[in-house]
């Protein structure tokens, strides 16, 4: 049986006009109608000047991921009826955090620039003479990495890519965890250190919406937390994001919570530390300034200190 | 004008692969594509890929296969080439960072494939495609080759006898651009939307072959379509025949495993021409559930679903609503592969000088009547290198010429005439009037009525597109609809080659397969098919099949 959904979509044509606008389609949807298959209906029999991106339609060359009902999702395998069902109508935009080139195709070209910016490549230690020989485990550690589609709906939602265009990106640096995380690759290092640069795995605010809204389970977020846990374990540490974390399990350990100010100086160092005052100062106005000397020790941290103990012993095994 | 040593058209896995043995050379290439590499169909590429790496297996035994396979339809000399190479290759892949899913003791595992004799398939779980492609990717970052992407060529440039290059339509403003080479290589992959139901994607319109052959090349055995025998209802999207190598079962509305009565020793996994048409036979009588047959996966379990064919039930899920771990798949056969294409030796050269083909596009033929399952990322790999190192050879040792002055005017005139139209036909009814006659004319059953019909209808369909083809939207940057009339273009063409093809075929060979001539008949019919078009219309002729170590014999599985 046949719904009637309304169909509202993001326009926008720089040849033609100074901003984007909204326009609207009513489609007979049968069940089982996905979002790309009801806007090849559209470009086909109603209006051809619309475009966007396809190919496969089957979830995995990554060509047709956009904003529809305000989420990144792969057109191809959206359910039409199950948006309809959810927001009673479908509103489809182009993904957010790139620059529009027309209707719902984006400009990937920075997207591609990031991936060439991590070595994009294996850089192969020497093959032992029987072959390489990797256990499962292996294989799990970058099975969920190298499930990437370059779809770009990660760095659409990246809270990091909003305001910083430079940062490496949660598809980029999945790629580079599945180098790092590789059995055979020779530059480990080389690759952890430059990654620990500005703008590089330390931005990341944990915000986890690549992972929530990636159509492929690759889990972004998985794959930085395994580069930084690489980076401390191999002594990478001397950047502002790992002594920032060093920071943090420091004074938990210490007084069983977040010593902010104390984590201002050792993660920026003194210098750096002092340019932070005029932030300080409005905190303090607005009441947010924590006492910078009394800082009471939580009554329980012997219990913290407990944790602590037990995840070093379990470490050590 | 912009030159590069050699251009190559595609940047799938072939295209990419070529690419990378020209720039390794530090020689200039320029790799045109309608779409960003990564974008291109061989991502869909499921099941794996073939070479005898074991000690246990030997090429030779490969080889067997798939000249079997193809019905002895397969050049030998090919065949063997790709066989023997096959190893070293993986090997290369490997080093170049390719993950293969592995056995317990670490090495590269293999799977059971259809129509072979030892699980010598390579893979990456049920996504070797998507894993390869990406790897030829980061290899193409490497490597540095000039990338055109969302581009599409309209004409591969022949002036008196050798190539000068494209000329191709930049997407993004409208503009046509000439690309001046020594060398072109076509690598654009199959030709799967000539029909309605298929496993390919939307951009699979072989327009590399309708350049080719407008060229000068030579299109050979274009009717071998290869109908794989497990399609989504309703949408075709692909379920890998690795799902059957895992052990899955093909059942039919009486719950029978229909197989056994088709082929009893290899059931499911026979080859895939044999297991369509059995699907389509127990269909049409009758036996099938709401047009389609079940593949059974339930009993393999959870745990193995999850870890050999995880995207399966992904797309199960997603476009069938159907949980392989509780339910059995509804699929039937669909469109899948072209066997023939642009007709090349076992260094992927042409006739024409200059021109070369790799990949799906080309016909080397190493498939025959009939491809085996991981023997086409195979070819693309093992020829796209070849095709690769040739045009080396021949650019190293070959002057530029001149790029015609008139070839651009011809391609802007051509294109002119498509814009310039006031009133017409649109492409959507055109497109879905030839699609489906190729569904009714030219399918899993064929016969001389059906084709003929078929062929009346595609030449009428293609003077109305010659004629009257209307482009609604006149904008030059990012015209889509523009795209679609070009891409028919090729459609149609490629429609009255292949039906023209299947027409003159009186037997049943491997994928064609003819009701009136139900036979194989290797004294009239041992021989590959070639179109050409002289004079301004299609020339058919043929040329005997290399048999080397294996003579035809009858084909059981």
């Amino acid at each position: 049986m046949a719904t009637k959904v309304k169909f509202i979509i993001k326009r926008f044509d720089p040849e033609l006009h100074k901003d984007p606008y909204w326009q609207g389609y009513t489609l007979d949807v049968e069940d089982g109608m996905t979002v790309l298959e009801a806007l090849l209906k559209i470009s086909t029999t109603e209006d051809p000047t619309l475009t966007f991106r396809r190919s496969c339609r089957s979830a995995i060359c990554g060509s047709c991921a956009m904003t529809i009902n305000g989420y990144p999702r792969l057109a191809c395998n959206t359910q039409v009826i199950e948006e309809f069902r959810r927001k009673g109508e479908v509103v489809i935009e182009p993904l957010k955090n790139y620059t529009v080139l027309k209707d719902l195709m984006v400009d990937m070209t920075p997207f591609w620039n990031k991936m060439e910016r991590i070595t994009p490549y294996l850089v192969p230690s020497k093959e032992p003479e029987d072959g390489w020989k990797i256990t499962k485990e292996d294989e799990k550690k970058i099975d969920r990495a190298q499930r990437c589609i370059m779809c770009g709906s990660c760095n659409s939602v990246c809270n990091t890519q909003a305001v910083d265009q430079h940062f490496t990106g949660p598809s980029a640096l999945a790629k580079a965890w599945r180098f790092v995380g590789d059995v055979r690759e020779k530059e480990k290092r080389e690759r952890l250190l430059r990654l620990s640069s500005e703008h590089g795995m330390w931005d990341c605010t944990r915000c986890i919406h690549c992972t929530e809204y990636c159509p492929k389970g690759v889990e972004p977020l998985e794959a930085i937390e395994r580069l930084r846990e690489k980076a401390l374990t191999e002594g990478i540490d001397d950047n502002p994001g790992a002594r920032h974390v060093m920071a943090l399990v420091d004074s938990v350990r210490r007084v069983g919570r977040l010593d902010e100010a104390a984590m201002t100086f050792k993660t920026l160092g003194f210098l750096r530390s002092i340019g932070m005052i005029p932030f300080g100062l409005k905190m303090e106005i607005h009441g947010k300034m924590p006492h910078p000397i009394l800082f009471p020790v939580i009554e329980d941290i012997e219990e913290v200190r407990k944790i602590y103990k037990k995840v070093t012993e379990e470490e050590e095994d | 004008m912009v030159t590069h040593d050699v251009i190559v058209v595609g940047a799938g896995l072939a295209g990419m692969r070529a690419s990378i043995e020209i720039a390794r050379e530090g020689l200039s290439v320029g790799l045109v594509s309608k779409v960003h590499p990564v974008r291109s169909h061989s991502v869909a590429a499921q099941g794996g890929i073939n070479a005898a790496i074991k000690p246990t297996d030997s090429w030779e035994n490969h080889m067997f296969d798939t000249v079997k396979g193809s019905d002895y339809l397969g050049d030998q000399d090919a065949i063997e080439v790709l066989c023997k190479e096959a190893p070293e290759d993986i090997m290369e892949l490997e080093r170049m960072g390719a993950v293969f899913s592995r056995d317990e003791a670490g090495n590269i595992a293999q799977r059971p494939f259809g129509g072979q004799g030892y699980p010598r398939t390579c893979y990456l779980a049920d996504r070797t495609g998507h894993g390869l492609l990406h790897l030829m990717y980061e290899q193409l970052m490497k490597y540095n080759v000039f990338l055109y992407e969302e581009w599409h060529v309209v004409k591969i440039v022949v002036e008196e006898g050798t190539v000068r290059g494209v000329v191709a339509l930049e997407f993004s403003t409208g503009k046509l651009h000439r690309l001046h080479s020594k060398a072109v290589i076509v690598a654009t992959g199959g030709y799967g939307r000539v029909f309605r139901s298929t496993t390919n994607a939307l951009t699979s319109t072989g327009d590399g072959m309708a350049l080719a052959l407008r060229a000068g090349a030579t299109l050979m055995d274009m009717e071998f379509v290869q109908f794989h025998p497990t399609t989504l209802k309703r949408t075709g999207i692909l379920i890998t025949e690795g799902a059957r190598g895992e052990g899955g079962y093909l059942i039919n509305s009486e719950g029978e495993r229909f197989m056994k009565r088709y082929a009893p020793q290899k059931l499911e996994l026979a080859s895939r021409d044999v297991v369509s048409r059995a699907e389509q036979q127990e269909i049409e009588e009758g036996r099938g559930v709401d047009g389609c047959v079940l593949l059974d996966l339930r009993h393999l379990g959870e745990e193995k679903i999850n870890e050999r064919l995880p995207q399966i039930r992904e797309l199960a899920i997603a476009f069938a609503g159907v949980d392989p771990v509780r339910e059995p798949i509804p699929i039937k056969p669909g469109v899948h592969y072209s066997m023939g294409g642009v007709m090349t030796d076992v260094w992927g050269r042409t006739p024409v000088e200059g021109l070369y083909a790799c990949g799906e596009s080309a016909c080397v033929s190493v498939h025959g009547a009939n491809r085996l399952g991981g023997n086409s990322l195979l070819e693309t790999i093992v020829f796209g290198r070849r095709a690769g190192r040739s045009a080396v050879e021949y650019v190293t040792s070959t002057p530029f010429r001149p790029f015609p002055d008139r070839a651009l005017v011809e391609a802007a005139h051509e294109v002119a005439l498509i814009m310039n139209r006031t009133e017409g036909e649109l492409f959507s009814s055109i497109r879905e009037e030839a699609k489906a006659t190729m569904e009714e004319c030219c399918g899993i059953f064929r016969d001389d009525e059906r084709l003929k019909r078929g062929l009346e209808k595609i030449r009428e369909i293609r003077k109305r597109y010659d004629n009257n083809i209307f482009l609604s939207s006149k904008q030059d940057g990012y015209n889509t609809e523009l795209l679609n009339i070009l891409e028919l273009g090729n459609i149609l063409e490629l429609s009255e080659v292949i039906l023209l093809s299947a027409l003159n075929r009186k037997e049943s060979r491997g994928a064609h397969f003819r009701r009136d001539y139900p036979e194989r008949d290797d004294e009239n019919w041992l021989k590959h098919t070639l179109v050409t078009i002289r004079d301004g219309s299609y020339t058919i002729g043929y040329k005997p099949v290399v048999i080397t170590r294996f003579k035809p014999m009858e084909r059981r599985y």
